[in-house]
């Protein structure tokens, strides 16, 4: 569901409300599941990959804008590590794979 | 288009098996846990999970994972060599013309020679290759690495330059 459907869906149960409170969840929470755990991918610094082969892998491999990749490379280059995607645990290790077929050093990790 | 002095190609003929030596394990035990640490394949072949809470999922994940990724590894130098096949003599240097994918499989080759080089010889951040006094310890290494890097950079901005600056969200 996109987020608009969601802020909709929102409007709605609130329009609808009777005396007992609605607890209203972001619409992100709302879509998953209780088993679903979100992860994330980390990809951490080492000193042979060029930033600027970082940046081409974020973009080739994620559609990021050149402004997007250039961040993270430099977040990854500056404070050892960075979170450069999130989803569930098969999108992860398919992401991770791809990483590494490219020579980047990622792991995955659930958010702290 | 790429063009090359002879001797760069023969650095760059030997590159292959340098790798191929790297990809494959010495022994059928290679890949197994408890064999004898392997900093380079460890880091050509690295960790998904470093959560060792993990572990079953870490090894279920190799399983799959690695036997492709070592296979597009092994593809990618054949037709790295391939690519060399074709280089036509231009005067004293050699040409080479790559397209895309191409381009990007060199890359790859590259930057998995200089993971390997560069763990070998311990490169970190403040490396500097920029002059090697020929005498030194791993002089020829240093100076193929070193020379991979410009090669690599060069690839790479012929890359970045055909990819859009939006991202595909914008």
């Amino acid at each position: 569901m996109s987020a608009i459907g969601a802020v909709g869906a929102i409007t709605a149960i609130t329009a609808n409300a009777t005396t007992a409170p609605v607890e209203v969840e972001r619409p992100d929470l709302a879509q998953r599941s209780a088993t679903d755990t979100p992860w994330i991918v980390v990809v951490w610094n080492d000193p042979v990959n060029l930033m600027s082969y970082v940046v081409l892998v974020l973009q080739k491999l994620f559609g990021y804008s050149r402004e997007k990749a250039t961040r993270m490379m430099l977040a990854v280059h500056h404070e050892g590590r960075a979170v450069v995607r999130d989803g569930s645990r098969e999108q992860c290790e398919a992401d991770v794979a791809r990483l590494h077929a490219h020579g980047l050093w990622a792991t995955m990790e659930h958010p702290s | 288009m790429c063009s090359f002095e002879p001797a760069e190609v023969a650095v760059l003929r030997q590159i292959p098996e340098l790798l191929r030596a790297r990809y494959l394990p010495d022994s059928p035990a290679g890949l197994e846990p408890g064999g004898p640490p392997d900093p380079v394949r460890d880091r050509l072949f690295p960790r998904a999970y470093l959560d060792p809470t993990e572990e079953s999922a870490e090894q279920e994940w190799r399983s799959t994972v690695h036997p492709e990724l070592l296979r597009d590894r092994l593809d990618g130098l054949d037709r790295m060599l391939a690519t060399l096949d074709g280089a036509v003599p231009k005067g004293r240097r050699l040409r080479v013309a790559l397209d895309p994918a191409e381009v990007e499989g060199w890359i790859a080759v590259c930057n998995d020679a200089r993971l390997t080089l560069g763990t070998l010889l311990r490169v970190t951040d403040e490396s500097d290759y920029s002059q090697i006094d020929p005498a030194s310890p791993h002089a020829a290494e240093r100076a193929v690495y070193s020379w991979l890097t410009g090669l690599q950079g060069g690839l790479i901005e012929a890359m970045l330059a055909t990819l859009p600056l939006d991202g595909a969200d914008d």
